[in-house]
Formats: structure tokens, C-alpha cells, sequence
């Protein structure tokens, strides 16, 4: 199991990021062909057409949904040192921080560690979908950090 | 990340030694790999480490961060004998160019360690230059202590694995923005799992589960495997070790467009080391 996307979730968010981009240049509106009462609710789910939506859910599980209400609560920051090194944090569902990496897979939240990497059950958990997502169709956050604090960041030795 | 261990595996090859000339052989060309973890018994796997190190610094240029939780007495003896030639003084001057490449630390616990590379990327750690290779000895040692952070091993070799691969991404990114550029920044890890501990007690082997985690982020799995058998003994040598290259970062270098304008790197090595612990490696 690699520690970065396989090909098929990186052409899917390509594709969300496509149709966010086409959408956002002519006038928001719903995707017709469906019942607004059977879609899930939440800007993001609106934006992103039925089959991009069923081939989030196919390819990430349970935790598809989840993400998207993370997207919806704009929960990804970007976090920028003076160095140049950035860190993404998520805000969680219980309103605690999680820190993810620029670079590979990683979560300090207890899904991460129980079913990615103990169960192998899953590609990522719902906070690094999450900073996906906002990155494909730019709603992350951005913030300045100093070095130092994006060292204990990182290491994650004190919470922030 | 195979690249430094197979010019590793070259430098201390039976018929050349250490070269003298600095510039006697081009550097291998660029890898796409750029983690590389070493299986096996600790003592052989420290060596290379520091093999690794020490060529690195003086044969390739790069700055080297060596984080380790034991001080290191000794230098093994294929560096001690890789150059009869020169005298003790201009031995000495040779290691010291070498070492002043090689910034060695010593954290003694996984927290330590982690804040340790977490900070690699702060000035005091890029100037004037980056590090271009990362070694970390003995993971076991660290993830298997006590850690407030995490529950549990494999949460703990994740994040710690994770963090590595960024820092090296990261540390990449700023040496291609140099004018002398020495990218990409590698990594180097060795880990003795849970199964060489119990062959060698006997035990039956079993998968290890922190190992199954690295795989997850290490492209290249250098695998040291003792040979056992009495031809080792009756050729004179100490020990004699299988080595072999695998992993994604091997089979994606394999599959490269360029693979035909240069050979393929070999896979399968031999370490012999003699009674006074002199270590030569040669293909298979």
C-alpha cells in the first residue's frame, strides 16, 4: 500500500477541480437530475455532479461524506513558515486539530491509525480528504507560522 | 535512494577499495528513489550506515544528518583499511574533510527525534547548505520505547516515516534552488524487525507489523540476510551476507523510459567480512 494516491483518485480529484473551475465561471446552480431532497446537503455536495460524487464514495468509502462536511466548514488551513515549509491542519469533527503533511499520507486521528494502518481498510481518513478536496476546488485556508512553531507542529510534540 | 547504497556497494567492492581521486568515477545518474530502509541485523546494517555516510560526504559532496541513539565508538574497519596507501595524518585529513559533512545526533527518545527532523527545516539547519541525506539508525530502538504521543508502534513508525519522506520533499525543493545543487535529499533508515530477532532466537517468524508501515513510505527495501552456510567459513571469512534491492522505487526504476540508455542497477549483492572486519561487497 503506497503512502500517496493511486492514479484513479488523482484523476477524480482533477476532474472535481475541473468541474468546480467551469462551474464557478458561469452562474452557481444546482446539477439538475435528481430530486434536491435525495442529494446530500452542503455547498460542496451541490457543486460536485452525481457521478463524481458516487466515484468519491466508491473509491474513499464512508469517510467520502464525512470529508465533504469538512470542506463545506471550510476546516483546511495551510500553514506557512518563513522557511517555506507548510503543514496542513484540519479542524475535526470534535473541533480538535489534526496536522497532515504536504507530501505523503499521514494523520495523527485515531481512523488514520485503526483503519489505515492497522486494517488496511482504507486509502486515507475524512481530514486528508478533506485538505484534497479543498485543494481541488480552493478553499483552503492560509496561515503564517513561525519556524519554531511549525517544528513542534510537525513533530507533533504540543498541540497548538 | 538506491543510488547511495549501490555506490556504496561499488566503492567498497573486493577489487577497487576507497578511491583516492575524488573524481575518479562520475556520480550514478539521478534516481527517482529516495528512501531507502535497511533490513537486518544492526551491527552489519549500522556499518553500512556509516559507509553510506562517510561516501556520501567525500565521494559525492553531499551534508549528511546522522541521528543515532548510540554513540558511535568505532568506525568499521573497511574505512580504517580502505586507503593502505596514504599515511595515518593524511588519513585523518581525509576523515575530517569527510566528517565535517556529517553532523551526527543523538536523541534519545522518539520525541526527540521527531522534533529533531521536524526542525531540519529552520536556518540554523540549511545554512549554508542543506542536508542532502538523512540517516536514521536503528528505528526499532526509538519506536519501541515508551512514546506519550502515540498508542501504539505503528501510529508512531507512521508519523515518524511521514515525517522523513516531507522533510526530505521539502529539503529537495530548496537544494534545486541552489546554484550548486546536490538534490535530491535522500533518506536512509535501518530496522530490524521483529522477525530477524526471532530467528535468531529461534523463534518462528512472523510478520511484523511496524514493518508492514515503513514499506508504506520507504520506496526501496535493502534486505541484509545472512549466509549461513560452511562455504563462508571455509573461504576464510567471518560472515558472509546476502543483500538484496527491492520495492516499488526498484520496480519504478525499471520501468523509467530511459532504462535502455544505461544498465540496470544490480539487485542482488554479497557482503563478505573478513575475521579483522574488513567489508567488501561484490555482485551477484
Amino acid at each position: 500500500m503506497r503512502s500517496r494516491l493511486p492514479a484513479v483518485a488523482e484523476q477524480l480529484f482533477r476532474d472535481i477541480q475541473k468541474t468546480y473551475e467551469d462551474t464557478s465561471q458561469s452562474k452557481t446552480r444546482e446539477v439538475p437530475g435528481h430530486e434536491a431532497d435525495s442529494r446530500p446537503q452542503g455547498r460542496t455536495k451541490c457543486i460536485v455532479p452525481d457521478d463524481l460524487l458516487i466515484a468519491l464514495k466508491f473509491v474513499f468509502g464512508p469517510c467520502a461524506l464525512q470529508a465533504l462536511d469538512l470542506v463545506d466548514q471550510r476546516s483546511v488551513t495551510c500553514l506557512s513558515s518563513s522557511s517555506g515549509r507548510k503543514a496542513f491542519q484540519v479542524i475535526g469533527g470534535s473541533g480538535r486539530l489534526y496536522t497532515c503533511f504536504v507530501s505523503c499520507h499521514y494523520c495523527p486521528c485515531p481512523a488514520f491509525a485503526y483503519t489505515v494502518l492497522r486494517r488496511n481498510e482504507g486509502l486515507l481518513c475524512k481530514h486528508i480528504l478533506a485538505v484534497y478536496l479543498c485543494q481541488a476546488i480552493g478553499v483552503t485556508q492560509q496561515e503564517s507560522v513561525s519556524d519554531q512553531q511549525m517544528s513542534t507542529l510537525l513533530s507533533g510534540t504540543v498541540a497548538p | 535512494m538506491s543510488d547511495i547504497l549501490t555506490v556504496v556497494f561499488r566503492t567498497f567492492m573486493s577489487h577497487t577499495g576507497l578511491k583516492t581521486d575524488l573524481a575518479a568515477d562520475p556520480p550514478p545518474p539521478a534516481a527517482t528513489t529516495r528512501s531507502a530502509l535497511v533490513v537486518g541485523d544492526h551491527s552489519v546494517s549500522r556499518s553500512v550506515l556509516l559507509l553510506a555516510a562517510v561516501t556520501a560526504a567525500s565521494h559525492l559532496g553531499l551534508r549528511v544528518m546522522f541521528f543515532t541513539r548510540t554513540q558511535i565508538q568505532s568506525l568499521p574497519a573497511s574505512l580504517q583499511k580502505c586507503v593502505p596507501s596514504l599515511s595515518p595524518e593524511s588519513l585523518k585529513f581525509l576523515f575530517s574533510f569527510s566528517f565535517k559533512k556529517i553532523k551526527f545526533s543523538y536523541p534519545r527518545t522518539v520525541e526527540e527525534l521527531l522534533h529533531q527532523i521536524a526542525s531540519l527545516h529552520e536556518s540554523t539547519n540549511t545554512s549554508p547548505t542543506p542536508p542532502s541525506l538523512i540517516i536514521v539508525d536503528r528505528l526499532e530502538g526509538f519506536l519501541r520505547g515508551h512514546s506519550e504521543l502515540h498508542p501504539g508502534e505503528q501510529s508512531c513508525a507512521a508519523h515518524l516515516s511521514a515525517l522523513l519522506c516531507d522533510t526530505a520533499a521539502f529539503l529537495t525543493q530548496v537544494l534545486e534552488k541552489r546554484p550548486s545543487s546536490s538534490g535530491p535529499c535522500r533518506v536512509i533508515a535501518s530496522f530490524r524487525s521483529q522477525e530477524d530477532a526471532g530467528q535468531a532466537g529461534g523463534e518462528p517468524s512472523a510478520t511484523d507489523p511496524v514493518l508492514d508501515i515503513l514499506d508504506r513510505y520507504f520506496q526501496v527495501r535493502c534486505t541484509l540476510d545472512q549466509d549461513r552456510g560452511y562455504e563462508a567459513a571455509a573461504a576464510g571469512l567471518q560472515q558472509v551476507w546476502n543483500i538484496y534491492l527491492s520495492g516499488r522505487g526498484i520496480a519504478d526504476a525499471s520501468d523509467t523510459k530511459d532504462c535502455e540508455d544505461r544498465p540496470a542497477e544490480a539487485q542482488e549483492w554479497q557482503l563478505l567480512i573478513y575475521p579483522d572486519g574488513l567489508m567488501e561487497f561484490k555482485v551477484v
